[in-house]
């Protein structure tokens, strides 16, 4: 919402300076984000009084004008069409004069002839749309010759941007700020008077309907001022409304003015809309935009002569209805819309925007002003539904004051009877099905000090309620029966009025004090703890961490051969992110993707997120959280090295995450389920992980067809531990239990055994671990040989296989015997043969 | 018999002249431990001269053995000689010989990183688990009326406007479901699940569809909120005054002023004094020019207010006996701060540049 500290000031009555107002309303809750000074720069222009005026020798679109600065005479030359006879006054920049634009003006030659100064449009000077060109003052305007534009014009102000909460419709109006202006001053506040017609028509009978709205009161003092002005033959006074949807429309006023003349504005009307972002139109328009800007109410001007009927009819859409609105688009609608109709069909699409075929031209005469009350959720609801948030449907859409109607309809047709000469009706139509009154809200006093945590006296608590417009009586029990006004919807509940105390006493004011919060021992979530192990694990092994977004596209997931639907988004922001990831692979696959693009060595990440598994005829998916690691290119970084990630670095990263958070060994194996669970891994090169039979994980280097996919040129090491599963396997492996430290000394023995390529270390592993002697207490793998003495698709594995007897010192001869027992068991077992 | 003694004595005589210079000029470990096992391996010379042992005549065997014994200590005691001889070469050779090139590069040791968003996460964290708060975690994707309804949002109203939501799409096309657009739903959920006292905060990452320089569609969160009885506005200035003071100096200044959210009544918000152009030292032409608070002196870090009593209703605790304060604040826009991180893309595009650095 921008504002204007100038009109502020006229109607709060507060004289401080913009950067104090601005203070002010920001403590109020008004945040004001930005303060622009207007009108600032424009020394050396002044208002000058054209003397004379005579065209430039062979340059038929130059004018040589003779003007008076209140100085003396000068010439200037001015290319514009609409330089004004002698007498009419204009805006002269004088050499030295810088203007908005940043254009300087010097005396110069135009055309063999001297000008000494620029005669200057709306544009130049930064204060209008400008048009077809100099600005003109008319009679009647201010500002004599030699005075600076700017105090003339009254061009300084200082413009407000106010970011405003939705609670506060009543503040998108100059008048509701200018309250609030009042109220952080302490100054009484007292709304102006919308004024009164100056010009009338006669012989309207104004008993026609009682509870129509009158235009003036009797003992109005202006009445010998007013000017009394025939009705126009066929063109009616009164315009009947007929409401058939009260509860979307609970108000409609339509006041008529016959007679206006269209045109343009006054400089100070079409200066003020054009420095808070709205652009002149005519007079008429320009009334209504006022009226907006001015009382937060929107109200629409009809061309009277366009209605046919005349008469007004408010009623919901016939499904698939159409008509053209202001801005020319053809608009369909729904039975859900609610419409302005006339005789024949719609005109208006409620609080939202005007239809075309009625709108004002520069031939309309006559006019029916509407001021309205529209429900709230029904015009959000139009308004979202045709993509058309205008200035219109932003305040209804939060509230428009139902009472504020009488003052909207006497101001606009004051105005207009004041500026476009139109003669109004004394009495405009007002139909009121559903009156709305103010809220009353039983209060206790004490209530403010209980909440807040301070004290406050009752009449602070009073005082802050009657000036924002709340009527206090008293009710049983000591409480308050509190009014509130009906322009704040946002007032409905006990707090809502505590929030008003607080506020008008300012925030500050309200002490600092620490809760006694007796902590409930439970901390920090199990699972919030276990991710933040992992994640610091992670980080210690030299992994950095990545932060991917949630969405991912459906591409990325089949590329990325991610096996299961994921779920979509109803309304994504692209395809790119239509869909909830179900992996975190394809996240990372595109983070090391990217940074060999950027030439890195190496790419070593790490991400601890959830994923989303939908789970049948269940609204809400599963939220499983998923460690995953991605390793690609050089593992160690050196020029004299060359080794690359593989199988096994993503096993040790992955191990020693799992050995530091959960202090429990993790296995690795192959399973071919992983074909259809893990299809992204290299067949050959990819592994189940688990702890104590539970599996956890799985851990692999890419497929390599998926890595083409996704368009990497090199190797990556893929893993993933299941955060629940995780859990599951600590809780299952328990806490670790102490156990006596040996007494008696171990023996090892070493072993190299001969085996197929296909025989696993950790089969061979396993057969000599349990062969049957108990006296074996561990089994390491120190070689691993292939070549000379081995044949062709064999390897030699070297074993150290320690022996202890717990209860006693081992003999050589006893550890020779047990030896040679698991190296022939193993062997048996395994299919080996003891290396030559 | 003599034949043998014949024998020992002159194969005695040839082990002693072999191994006289076997160990010379020998330049390598195996080079010389060939030349030992020729003595004295298992097929050595000197080892089958021990076998005529026991053809020897007995009055001789004594003082022969102990000659074929000298003889081997002494082979032994050249070998290990020779061998230590070598050793010290190889030392010599060593520290005398050329250098390695220390002007290669150095072996990189990886050095990994959390994520900014996380490190500002787990401080923010600490500071309110110290203050007494669990935290807990809520699911993200999450029924609309959580994220709306319960929590004070009106149907069709602008409010909403703030929060413009992702919908989960749905088999039977109901809309009902959202990416929640506020760790905030975590008083739902807290609230169902157990009676009060209790005080909770939630960090996570939260979806709303917005994607500009300033906004992005994921963004994170902290939420934190306590009820209890006698609950006040100067509690909620206690607590959040606190927690701008533990993590960023005492001498940063606070000030609270009115603002709106559904959820919270009497709602407001937390200014903090600039942090970059620190005005309360009183260096007025800094705050003048600083870009980060645009020369206000103030940086707006969260919202906050009094639980409203409709959150209370939505959950079933008594709002005429209770009374609670709820915050939210974004973590990005605190992370980016600290950072100087101008574009909050630069936070979710995981470039490792980027995230070395930080
Ligand atoms: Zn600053």
């Amino acid at each position: 919402m921008k504002a204007s500290h100038r009109w502020l000031t006229e109607l709060s009555g507060v004289d401080a300076s913009a950067a104090d107002v601005a203070a002010a309303l920001t403590r109020l809750g008004l945040e004001v984000e930005d303060v622009e000074p207007r009108g600032e720069g424009l020394d050396h222009v002044v208002i000058a009084e054209v003397r004379a005026a005579a065209p430039v020798q062979g340059k038929d679109k130059l004018t040589l004008v003779t003007v008076f600065d209140g100085e003396g005479e000068r010439q200037v030359i001015c290319g514009a069409p609409n330089v004004p006879a002698p007498g009419g006054r204009v805006v002269l920049a004088r050499p030295g004069a810088v203007l908005p634009g940043g254009l300087a003006i010097a005396e110069r030659e135009v055309g063999g002839v001297r000008s000494s100064g620029m005669l200057c449009s709306e544009t130049e000077l930064g204060i209008g749309p400008g048009g077809a060109g100099i600005l003109v003052l008319t009679n009647g305007e201010p500002g004599r010759p030699g005075q600076l534009a700017r105090d003339a014009l009254e061009l300084t102000d200082h413009v407000f941007e106010i970011s405003l909460t939705p609670n506060r419709p009543d503040c998108l109006g100059h008048v509701g700020l200018a309250r609030e202006v009042a109220l952080a001053f302490g100054v009484a506040f007292r709304a102006p008077s919308p004024g009164v017609p100056a010009r009338l028509l006669a012989g309207v009978d104004r008993l026609d309907a009682p509870g129509d709205l009158p235009l003036l009161e009797d003992d109005a003092p202006h009445l010998d001022t007013l000017t009394l002005v025939e009705m126009r033959a066929g063109v009616p006074a009164l315009v009947p409304i007929r409401i058939e949807s009260p509860e979307r429309c609970p108000r409609y006023a339509g006041g008529v003015v016959q007679g206006v003349t269209i045109g343009p504005s006054p400089f100070w009307l079409r200066h003020r809309l054009f420095s808070l972002g709205v652009r002149p139109i005519d007079n008429v328009v320009d009334v209504t935009n006022l009226v907006l800007l001015e009382l937060g109410h929107p109200i629409h001007a009809f061309d009277l002569a366009k209605l046919r009927g005349p008469e007004i009819v408010v009623r919901q859409a016939r499904e698939g209805e159409t008509m053209a609105t202001l801005d020319g688009e053809e608009r369909r609608f729904t039975a859900d819309d609610l419409l302005i109709c006339d005789g024949g069909g719609p005109v208006a699409v409620a609080g939202v925007m005007g239809g075309r075929d009625s709108e004002i031209g520069q031939d309309t005469r006559d006019v029916l002003i509407e001021v309205a009350y529209f429900d709230a959720r029904s015009i959000r609801r139009t308004s979202r539904r045709l993509g058309l948030h205008t200035e219109s449907s932003h305040r209804f859409e939060r509230g428009v004051d139902p009472n504020g109607v009488p003052r909207a309809m006497r101001r606009a047709v004051s105005l207009m009877c004041l500026l476009a000469r139109g003669a109004a009706s004394p009495i405009a139509r007002d139909v009121c099905p559903a009156p709305i009154a103010p809220r009353a809200i039983a209060f206790d006093p004490a209530h403010p000090g209980r909440l807040l945590g301070m004290p406050i006296a009752e009449r602070q608590t009073r005082a802050a309620l009657e000036a924002i417009g709340c009527a206090i009586s008293p009710s049983e029990d000591h409480l308050w029966r509190v009014h509130a006004p009906t322009w704040r919807p946002d007032l409905g509940r006990p707090e809502d009025l505590v929030e008003e105390v607080a506020r008008i006493g300012g925030y500050d004011a309200i002490p600092t004090a620490l809760p006694r919060v007796l902590p409930s021992g439970r901390g920090v979530d199990a699972r919030l703890r276990l991710a933040r192990r992992l994640r610091e694990a992670a980080a210690d092994l030299g992994l950095l961490e990545a932060v991917n977004f949630a969405f991912v596209s459906r591409d990325d997931l089949t590329r990325a051969r991610i096996p299961g639907a994921p779920l979509a988004l109803a309304n994504p922001l692209s395809e790119e992110r239509a869909v909830l990831r179900t992996s975190l692979l394809p996240g990372l696959l595109a983070a090391v993707a990217r940074s060999r693009r950027h030439q890195a060595a190496s790419a070593a990440l790490f991400e601890l997120a959830r994923v989303y598994h939908p789970v049948d005829g269940e609204p809400l998916p599963r939220e499983p959280w998923h460690l995953a690691i991605a390793l690609a290119g050089r593992r160690v970084d050196h020029v004299a090295e060359d080794a690359r990630f593989d199988l096994y670095d993503g096993k040790g990263v992955l191990a020693s995450i799992v050995e530091a958070t959960l202090g429990a060994p993790l296995e690795a194996h192959g399973d071919e389920a992983l074909d259809a669970e893990a299809p992204y891994l290299h067949p050959r090169r990819r592994a189940r992980l688990s702890i104590d039979g539970v599996s956890v994980g799985v851990v692999g280097e890419l497929h390599p067809d998926v890595g083409d996919a996704a368009d990497l040129d090199a190797r990556l090491v893929y893993g993933e531990l299941w955060l629940e599963r995780l859990f599951e396997a600590a809780a299952a492996r328990g806490v670790p239990q102490a156990r006596a430290l040996p007494r008696f000394p171990s023996v090892s023995r070493d072993v190299a055994l001969v085996v197929a390529e296909s025989v696993q270390v950790g089969a061979v592993a396993d057969a000599l671990a349990t062969a049957g002697e108990r006296l074996v207490e561990a089994v390491e793998l120190f070689d691993v040989y292939r070549g000379a003495g081995i044949e062709e698709g064999h390897k030699s594995l070297a074993f150290r296989v320690v022996y202890r007897d717990p209860g006693a010192t081992l003999t050589d001869a006893r550890v020779d015997t047990a030896h040679g027992r698991v190296v022939r068991a193993a062997m048996e077992a395994v299919g080996a043969r003891p290396r030559a | 018999m003599s034949d043998a003694l014949e024998r020992f004595e002159k194969g005695l005589r040839e082990v002693s002249e072999a191994s006289a210079g076997a160990f010379t000029g020998r330049s390598t470990e195996q080079a010389l431990r060939d030349e030992n096992a020729k003595l004295v391996g298992p097929n050595g010379q000197l080892t089958q001269l021990m076998k005529l042992m026991r053809e020897l005549p007995a009055d001789r065997r004594k003082d022969l053995g102990q000659q074929a014994n000298a003889l081997k200590a002494e082979i032994q005691a050249a070998f290990e000689g020779a061998l230590d001889r070598l050793a010290r070469a190889a030392r010599e050779a060593e520290l005398t010989g050329p250098a390695l090139d220390p002007t290669l590069p150095g072996r990189g040791v990886r050095r990994g990183r959390l994520h900014p968003l996380t490190r500002t996460i787990h401080q923010l964290v600490d500071v309110f688990v110290a203050l007494g708060f669990d935290v807990e975690d809520a699911p993200e994707v999450d029924y609309a009326s959580n994220c709306f309804g319960k929590l004070g949002f009106p149907p069709d109203h602008p409010a909403t406007d703030m929060q413009d939501s992702f919908f989960v799409e749905r088999p039977g096309g109901e809309l009902d479901t959202v990416l929640r657009t506020h760790t905030t739903t975590v008083q739902i959920h807290q609230m169902l699940k157990r009676p009060p006292p209790m005080a909770v905060i939630c960090p996570g990452a939260v979806y709303r569809r917005d994607d500009d320089a300033t906004h992005s569609p994921m963004f994170a969160q902290i939420d934190g909120f306590a009820v209890d009885e006698g609950l006040t506005f100067a509690h909620l200035k206690g607590v959040l005054t606190a927690f701008v003071r533990r993590l960023f100096g005492d001498e940063v200044p606070v000030r609270f002023r009115p603002s709106y959210f559904p959820f919270v009544e009497p709602g407001g918000e937390l200014d903090m004094g600039c942090v970059f152009c620190r005005p309360w030292e009183a260096d007025a032409e800094r705050t003048r020019a600083c870009r980060v608070c645009k020369g206000t002196g103030w940086m707006e870090i969260l919202g906050c207010g009094m639980i409203h009593p409709v959150v209370f209703e939505a959950v079933g605790i008594d709002p005429t006996r209770y009374t609670g304060f709820a915050f939210g604040m974004g973590i990005d826009r605190i992370s980016m701060l600290r950072h100087g991180v101008s574009n909050i893309r630069l936070l979710y595009e995981n470039d490792a540049r980027f995230l070395a650095r930080l």
